[in-house]
């Protein structure tokens, strides 16, 4: 019986250890979610999603059902994305509105433990040679690089002598939380179940548009298939969330993403020692093993899943000025994983395939094999292109073959889209001097095409402030601001260009 | 076995009633009424009431639980009757090395442990030294510490502390208790102002919620404090900004500084934000408050496009996409604006809010005309392309330009174009001839307003006359 009002006592003086007198609420997870996954702002068109480290976001909204309380209360939001930005959280559907926003990121550490426990007592066990003896101590050192106690017997710094110390602690102090938590401060007229909506930006996700271009034999048409690729690279599944992403550049102001909080682990030193006993001790007076960070743990495993679905196609929708594409039905978004889903899948597009060369005065850059199509709806194609990689492949018999790999940036309705898919090989260009005057020097251009068939040639010159090209040979084009000769060279055959370059004083 | 479960459970409580010598958080704090003021730079002003029971005559006070963060320097105590005659703020912190300095010419205790029994033995020993390894005389054999054997100190020395500790020495003229003030500044604190901006396009509205976000990184938690934060950064001297005060987006046309005086209570030049009610601002902990939260405030999209000197492009660029609204109470969201970044949402097809982008402010006076980048427009764009180049003389250029404009958008828009670098140095540049007429906003950059068809393009044509 004195047993028990002792234990009685002791929960409540628990109990009172709890601040204020604001009921806590806990809701463990969200009912239902759905997820926004934007780009990463500054990734170009070229670059790979890094599932290592991605700082694409995402924005999370959630559905939670919690139980409020009458008068003070705090819900603590538990199972959000590691990588919440917890300024930008957003909690609506509260009767009474929030009073503050927290988010507690003191973490449960080797580091912060030790600090929470400084002038109170903790058991020390020593253990040597396998066997252990405990006492009771105090700890009488900050945790910065020390671990000094206090016993019966005196003032000893663990872990200097023989034995290995281990500090053991007797509960986990108030306010150490495991993973950083956001809480809401709520003032409710009445208690009752309520439904909210939690929404905020999390880093950690990307995603990109991925195109795969099959040419048709005779090289005029190609089917078009695009995927979205989206990544999630935190520690949170979202299950059966509704999935979207945004095309188009957002501005952000924190462009770099941020480490999270994270634990430090406790390190323990001692005076110093002579040589070859120090490094002999070494094992024993290494620091505490490393609390593992949550994002590099997490990062640690490599993405594991990837799934690719082609059944259900995403959905495009306007969002102001930026595109939004709906995946039809509820998905779920792992962790750690990389999901594809269709966007759209285009037969017999129509797309000219030419060769191109930037020409320059007297100089011709490496000729390059482009794909031009024209994003038009009365040439097969008329819809927002989403930044991305396209791969181009050409049947060979019964294979498909990879001919070229490019990249696109946001591609609006009725623009032009060039892609420089590969360089050539069998067509090339030349310039060489003819006569030449004070100021002046005749150039030929000439073209030659080892192909079997023709091919369609584009010569595209660069301005220049410090001459002027003069006396063409041939009628010139203009094409992107740049004069444009454009020509089809016979199979087997070459085409040739005359100019005069003068030089401007 | 019932007993043992008893006596376990018991075992945490019973650690908690011993008594705690200094703080930790959960257990009750040495600090008093606790008033902080934040301010943008990375600063806060700490008043900590105490009563402090003294006996007359000269006494020294240690004041646990003041921020980690401290800057001891700016410390001051005041309490009735008392007068200070020192203040010491000791930052020796305690470690193994440290303690075997000072027990230097002192006696320790060496235990040494018997693997196989466990028992101990233990001898007296003296500290000759600590250089790179202790010496130790052990009666008379003169030994190095090896770590073979367990090393008990006697006592601490006074002066080494677990955490950096102020301590005042006080004369006071009556014993008695009396409430004491301490004032000081401390490091490790700020805020900003976050603010959510819902834009109803199609209504030309929006709502705007503001939250005032403090952070504490002080590595001390402060409970029920009266907070008040101050919109500015005093002491951070000319020509510095607050550290939000940058901003990209002032560069877009339509942002002008307002004239009217917000119904906040002001100090000097800065509006100062008190919290309505007492709040713990916990160590590594980040607070939002609300301050501001006005509905259905007119609001404008337009579309800006800056393009450099000679800038042309192969392919279309995406013009800004620029929200505009006003701080005036005529309006407008009716309060001055601290700081911060200013996020803004949009409602998707189905009703839900989606994010659109973000953009930083300054702290913005009430009357004010904001316009702030989102984002860039998937469907708006300007390719701008150099036709020709004529050399006039000897540093005179006649530059021919065609800027086409694109919009791939089922509704009409207006593009602000501004063509800059028309003043690099010189200022005898000049348009010959323009499609469309030009508004010099300033001397380096002339601007139109290009009507863009639904679903169609625009083209502007403009001949300048520079030095390059």
């Amino acid at each position: 019986m004195r047993l028990f009002r002792l234990l009685a006592v002791c929960a409540a003086a628990l109990l009172a250890i709890a601040p204020a007198a604001a009921q806590v609420v806990t809701s463990p997870g969200p009912d239902s979610v759905s997820v926004t996954i934007y780009r990463e702002p500054d990734r170009s068109p070229t670059a790979e999603i890094d599932l290592d480290w991605l700082t694409g976001y995402a924005l999370v909204t959630e559905k939670r059902t919690v139980s409020i309380p009458a008068g003070r209360g705090v819900i603590r939001f538990e199972g959000v994305a590691g990588g919440i930005l917890p300024e930008s959280a957003i909690v609506t559907g509260l009767p009474a509105g929030v009073r503050e926003k927290n988010l507690d990121a003191d973490l449960l550490a080797p580091a912060s433990l030790y600090a929470h426990y400084v002038g109170r007592p903790v058991t020390i066990r020593r253990t040597l040679k396998g066997k252990s003896v405990e006492e009771r101590a105090i700890i009488r050192s900050g945790p910065g690089g020390a671990a000094i106690l206090q016993t019966r017997e005196g003032f000893i710094a663990a872990s200097c002598g023989p034995s290995q110390d281990d500090i053991i602690y007797d509960s986990v102090p108030e306010g150490l939380t495991a993973k950083p938590t956001l809480s809401v401060e709520t003032d409710s007229p009445r208690a009752g179940k309520v439904t909210l909506t939690l929404s905020y930006l999390a880093w950690n996700f990307d995603w990109q548009a991925n195109y795969v271009a099959t040419m048709r034999p005779g090289g005029r048409t190609a089917d078009l298939l695009a995927w979205v690729t989206l990544a999630n690279g935190d520690v949170t599944s979202f299950a059966e969330a509704e999935t979207m992403v945004v095309a188009g550049k957002l501005n952000r102001e924190d462009s770099e993403r941020q480490e999270g909080p994270e634990g430090r682990p406790l390190q323990v030193t001692c005076f110093p020692r002579p040589l070859p006993v120090q490094m002999e001790m070494r094992g024993r007076v290494a620091p505490a093993p490393m609390a593992p960070p949550m994002v590099e743990s997490a990062m640690a495993e490599d993405i594991g899943n990837i799934v690719v679905t082609g059944a259900r196609m995403a959905k495009q929708e306007e969002l102001g000025d930026l595109k939004l594409y709906r995946i039809p039905d509820a998905t779920t978004v792992a962790s750690m994983s990389q999901k594809q889903v269709m966007m759209f899948d285009r037969k017999a597009v129509p797309v000219d395939i030419l060769y191109r060369a930037r020409v320059s005065g007297d100089e011709a850059d490496e000729v390059r094999i482009a794909l031009r199509a024209q994003n038009r709806k009365e040439k097969g194609l008329g819809l927002p292109l989403p930044a991305g990689k396209v791969a181009i492949f050409e049947p060979l018999g019964e294979r498909r073959l990879l001919v070229g790999e490019a990249s696109l940036a946001d591609k609006a309705v009725n623009e032009e889209v060039e892609l420089e898919i590969a360089d050539a090989t069998q067509v090339a260009a030349t310039v060489e001097q003819g006569e030449e005057g004070r100021d002046w020097a005749d150039q030929i251009l000439t073209v030659t095409n080892a192909n079997p068939h023709p091919v369609r040639f584009e010569a595209e010159f660069q301005r220049d402030d410090d001459y002027r090209l003069t006396r063409m040979s041939k009628r010139l084009g203009r094409h992107n601001g740049h004069d444009v000769w454009a020509v089809t060279v016979p199979a087997n055959g070459t085409a040739t260009l005359r100019y005069r370059k003068v030089d401007v004083d | 076995m019932r007993l043992t479960a008893l006596i376990l459970a018991a075992v945490p409580c019973a650690a908690h009633a011993q008594t705690a010598p200094e703080s930790a958080p959960g257990e009750k704090t040495a600090q008093g009424d606790v008033a902080v003021t934040i301010y943008n730079n990375d600063l806060a002003l700490i008043q900590d009431k105490r009563m402090l029971a003294l006996p007359a005559g000269r006494t020294r006070q240690e004041f646990a639980d003041v921020s980690a963060a401290i800057r001891p320097e700016t410390v001051t105590l005041s309490a009735a009757n008392t007068a200070i005659v020192e203040q010491n703020f000791d930052f020796d912190l305690l470690t193994p090395q440290k303690l075997m300095d000072k027990a230097v010419g002192q006696s320790v205790t060496l235990v040494k442990t018997n693997p196989e029994t466990g028992a101990e033995t233990s001898e007296s020993a003296r500290v000759l030294a600590n250089n790179g390894g202790t010496i130790v005389q052990v009666g008379n054999r003169i030994e190095v510490l090896n770590g073979s054997r367990r090393v008990v100190f006697g006592s601490l020395p006074p002066n080494l502390r677990a955490r950096p500790t102020l301590s005042v020495t006080l004369d006071s003229s009556s014993a008695g208790t009396r409430p004491a003030t301490l004032n000081y500044l401390s490091t490790g604190f700020g805020w900003k102002a976050d603010y959510v901006a819902l834009f109803d396009e199609s209504a030309g509205k929006i709502d705007v919620q503001g939250w005032i976000t403090l952070t504490n990184t002080t590595g001390t938690s402060f409970a029920n404090a009266s907070t008040l934060l101050v919109a500015g950064a005093p002491g951070s001297g000319s020509g510095s900004q607050a550290r939000y005060g940058y901003n990209p987006s002032r560069s877009i046309p339509g942002n002008r500084p307002g004239t009217e005086t917000a119904p906040r209570e002001q100090f000097g030049d800065f509006y100062v934000y008190p919290l309505k009610e007492r709040t713990t601002i916990a160590n590594a902990q980040q607070k939002q408050v609300g301050f501001l939260d006005v509905a259905a405030v007119p609001a404008g999209k337009a579309y800006f496009y800056r393009n450099g000197w000679l800038s042309a492009s192969d392919e279309a660029k995406s013009a800004d996409t620029v929200l505009r609204f006003s701080s005036s109470s005529q309006g407008g969201l009716g309060d001055a604006l601290p700081a911060g970044t200013v996020r803004v949402y949009m409602r998707d097809a189905r009703g839900q809010p989606q994010f659109i982008g973000e953009s930083n402010i300054g702290h913005t006076p009430m009357g004010s005309r904001l316009a702030l980048k989102t984002g860039e427009a998937f469907d708006v764009k300007v390719q701008p392309t150099v036709v020709k180049r004529e050399r006039l003389g000897a540093d005179r250029w006649r530059t021919t330009m065609h800027y086409k404009f694109t919009n791939a958008r089922a509704q009409a828009v207006t593009v602000e174009f501004a063509q800059a670098g028309l003043d690099s140095w010189w200022d005898d540049t000049r348009i010959e001839s323009e499609s469309l007429k030009s508004e010099r906003t300033n001397a380096d950059e002339a601007l139109w307003k290009v009507a863009v068809p639904a679903n169609g393009e625009a083209g502007l044509d403009a001949v300048f006359i520079t030095r390059f």
